[in-house]
């Protein structure tokens, strides 16, 4: 078994932290997306869509998606629960899941795909719709100070893999500036809650 | 238990397919979503970010998020199976189910959100020029589809599963809303649209 990641990039991150959690560790093969290597024909076979992390198992089978791969984790190894233990749990995690990472990582994501150097020349870049999604990522981290002052996690009570995703999509946010205000105390006391984990330096 | 919906819209139209095949029935409450009910002050209430789907559970509590809610449905009518019965089955169909909607319905999405003006009072400001570049990606991802849809029955595999569902309600408002085109070159693509179609829970 391996993972196919590169370090720098938030998804793979995703998967690392979790797989920290659980405990369970997995060799990575480092591709870099930095040079294209995720858009050359071999990785291609890998995973057709081109993204990182990719999980390969050892009957060969290519699995992509972060959340999948953490879902094929979960199932594998229980414990500690990260995705919901019943049908209401699991929903509401994936809902927050999901929240936090069409809102939060994805805007943050559009933010740097469409504004910074890196990409430059590779991907087509609207540098004005960067800035909408810049926008609204603050817009939403100032929501998601509220939420925290009646709950100590993302998703409810305990961290769950909505944490995860929360924390990386925060984190990734920096590439553009993006940070957590001084007046957020809520945020910010959750954002040192879930980086003080062991498992944030994964 | 009841269900706020709109009729032309695609994510509740992937939650009526879902339990459809799964014989579920839950009542709806139509919204005017084009006249912004889903973004009101009491909206906001029931779902903080808007927009639909929206399940109202019996003890008043709310669940959003279109996938979210069939997980949950998933969960309490595992039959007919949609979403994987084992790790590794889950883990597939997950994969699958992510593809055609981060990256086919995705651009997808986007495209419509910036060159449709049905969806400006709702959306705001629109970039045609960032709308026309994510149709152009959709075409793309929905040839890599039909490329990995050779020598399988289904998006994920020989049975039909909420990926399926997903890259349907994706194509179809593709082509209804954004200018998609289903090139008649992507011949397996061609094959499995009509395939998945032709199920009656299509209709939802």
């Amino acid at each position: 078994m391996k993972l196919y990641e590169f370090t720098q990039a938030p998804n793979p991150r995703r998967v690392r932290v979790f797989l920290a959690e659980k405990g369970v560790s997995v060799p990575t093969v480092q591709v870099n997306i930095g040079a294209a290597e995720n858009r050359k024909p071999e990785f291609l076979k890998i995973n057709p869509m081109g993204g990182l992390p990719v999980l390969e198992l050892d009957d060969g089978t290519h699995i992509a998606e972060s959340v999948a791969i953490c879902r094929y984790f979960e199932v594998l190894h229980p414990e500690p629960n990260l995705m919901g233990k019943d049908a209401k749990e699991q929903a509401v995690v994936e809902m927050w899941n999901r929240r936090m990472e069409f809102e939060v990582l994805g805007m943050a994501a559009g933010a740097f795909r469409n504004t910074s150097d890196f990409f430059k020349g590779r991907i087509p870049q609207v540098r004005e719709y960067g800035e909408v999604c810049h926008a609204a990522v603050i817009k939403r981290l100032e929501w998601l100070d509220q939420e925290l002052a009646n709950r100590e996690f993302i998703a409810g009570n305990r961290y769950t893999i909505a944490d995860i995703t929360a924390l990386i999509g925060i984190d990734f946010g920096r590439t553009t500036q993006i940070r957590i205000q001084p007046e957020q105390k809520n945020l910010a006391r959750w954002h040192a809650a879930v980086s003080a984990r062991p498992s944030a330096k994964a | 238990m009841k269900l706020y919906d709109f009729p032309g819209a695609p994510n509740p139209r992937r939650l009526r397919i879902f339990m459809a095949e799964k014989g579920i029935k839950v009542p709806l409450e139509q919204l005017e979503i084009l006249k912004g009910a889903g973004r009101t002050p009491e909206f906001l209430k029931k779902n903080p970010f808007g927009g639909i789907p929206l399940l109202e559970l019996d003890d008043g509590s709310y669940l959003a998020e279109s996938v979210a809610i069939c997980r949950y449905l998933e969960g309490l009518h595992p039959e007919p199976n949609l979403m994987g019965k084992d790790f590794r089955e889950q883990a597939l169909i997950e994969m699958w189910q992510r593809r055609a909607e981060l990256s086919l319905f995705g651009s997808i999405g986007r495209a419509f959100q910036n060159t449709n003006p049905i969806i400006a009072p709702v959306i705001g400001q629109q970039f045609p020029e960032y709308g026309a570049k994510q149709l152009a990606t959709a075409q793309q991802t929905l040839a890599v589809f039909d490329a990995q849809l050779k020598g399988k029955e289904f998006i994920a595999g020989p049975r039909y599963t909420i990926a399926d569902i997903t890259a349907l309600v994706a194509i179809e408002f593709g082509k209804q809303n954004a200018g998609l085109q289903l090139d008649p070159a992507l011949k397996e693509i061609a094959r499995w649209h009509q395939a998945v179609s032709s199920r009656p829970s299509a209709k939802a």
